[in-house]
């Protein structure tokens, strides 16, 4: 952890303080900055392409708006993700976005996770088995609550420390561990039932 | 620790919560180093497909800029906004004049136009012979007063005449 493909460089959380301060003064460059990433979690979050685009969206717009409220504490980068963990949960909250999910199926969206599998050279017996355990993932990870989707995907999607997700959480390191420990053993869980079945 | 690793001890491998015992029995055994492995693969496959999901091209990530852009511009300056909410400031300032400075009547001045008004009549009732409720049946004891006058006097009339003759 520590780099990603946008070029955010940064090691320590002093550095990543300073950083932050500054990258307010330009909030377009943080905009290019970590619009990828934020766009990537709340995809995990919410396994929704437009949802998370609108969100993402919000997200510097509620950033900007509140950008009086960050003290450099923490990167900027971390202030965003919990702002984004704060939009994904209300948006699973919206009573009218559970209705047209309840109404549409989503079994489309767990198998549109296994279609945008990455190229491989794999044979394509590998490819399907691969695709089906990316279902059975999406599933549990469906299932699980907030909290424990988002320590998931910034775990294992954004390969962040436990420290980083305990502050992108607010929630203490302990907690991070046992939300974590939680959200695998589900993830195991539907692994394992999928592999009973067939 | 027995002779494999137990399901909970994995699961804090593949989180990374796990303590050194494991990581050394993982290395000295193939069937717990398999099993553990297995799940980190899936794992790691869960997370390219999340990445190959949101791998956008150069264009949309730049239309993204500027719609973010955008919102934060109108929303940081609303000209069309501002006037409305201006307009209808000094709508309120002046209306909150206008009241303050129009002439307020007295209650008391309505209250002693009621009391004259009262008094005049009482005083018109007070100076009527009779009550004015009375008045129709007065007008028909003065008409038959009238009458009974009329008719005493007839008689004294014809006895004269008479006398005449």
């Amino acid at each position: 952890m520590g780099q990603n493909e946008e070029g955010a460089v940064v090691s320590t959380v002093q550095e990543k303080a300073s950083l932050g301060m500054a990258e307010l003064d330009d909030f377009n460059l943080l905009v290019r900055q970590h619009q990828r990433r934020i766009y990537r979690v709340l995809l995990g979050m919410v396994h929704d392409p437009d949802a998370a685009e609108t969100l993402t969206q919000e997200c510097f717009f509620r950033a900007y708006r509140n950008r009086a409220s960050f003290r450099g504490e923490s990167s900027a980068g971390i202030w965003l993700f919990k702002i984004a963990v704060n939009l994904a949960r209300d948006h699973r909250r919206s009573r009218l976005r559970v209705f047209w999910q309840r109404l549409f199926s989503s079994a489309d969206d767990a198998s549109e996770a296994g279609e945008r599998l990455p190229d491989s050279h794999a044979s394509p017996e590998k490819m399907l088995l691969l695709q089906e355990d990316m279902t059975r993932v999406w599933s549990a990870i469906k299932a699980l609550s907030p909290r424990q989707r988002a320590v998931f995907i910034f775990r294992f999607v954004e390969e962040m420390t436990l420290e980083e997700i305990a502050e992108a959480t607010s929630l203490k390191v302990g907690t991070v561990k046992a939300h974590l420990f939680r959200a695998v053993n589900a993830v195991r869980q539907r692994l394992k039932e999928g592999a009973h079945n067939e | 620790m027995n002779n494999h690793l137990s399901r909970d001890q994995i699961t804090e491998w593949v989180s990374g919560t796990h303590e050194e015992g494991v990581r050394l029995h993982l290395e000295s055994c193939e069937d717990c180093r398999s099993e553990a492995e297995g799940l980190q693969k899936t794992l790691s496959g869960f997370r390219d497909s999340i990445h190959a999901m949101a791998q956008q091209d150069d264009r949309y990530w730049r239309r993204q800029q500027i719609t973010i852009g955008e919102r934060l511009a109108a929303g940081r300056w609303s000209p069309s906004g501002y006037w409305i909410w201006a307009t209808a400031l000094l709508g309120v300032l002046v209306a909150v004049l206008l009241l303050m400075r129009t002439p307020k009547i007295p209650r008391y001045g309505t209250t002693e136009a009621a009391d004259e008004i009262l008094l005049q009549q009482v005083q018109g009732d007070v100076s009527r012979e009779f009550p004015e409720a009375l008045a129709p049946a007065v007008l028909i004891a003065e008409e038959r007063n009238e009458i009974l006058t009329r008719k005493t006097n007839q008689p004294s009339k014809s006895n004269s005449k008479e006398g005449v003759q």
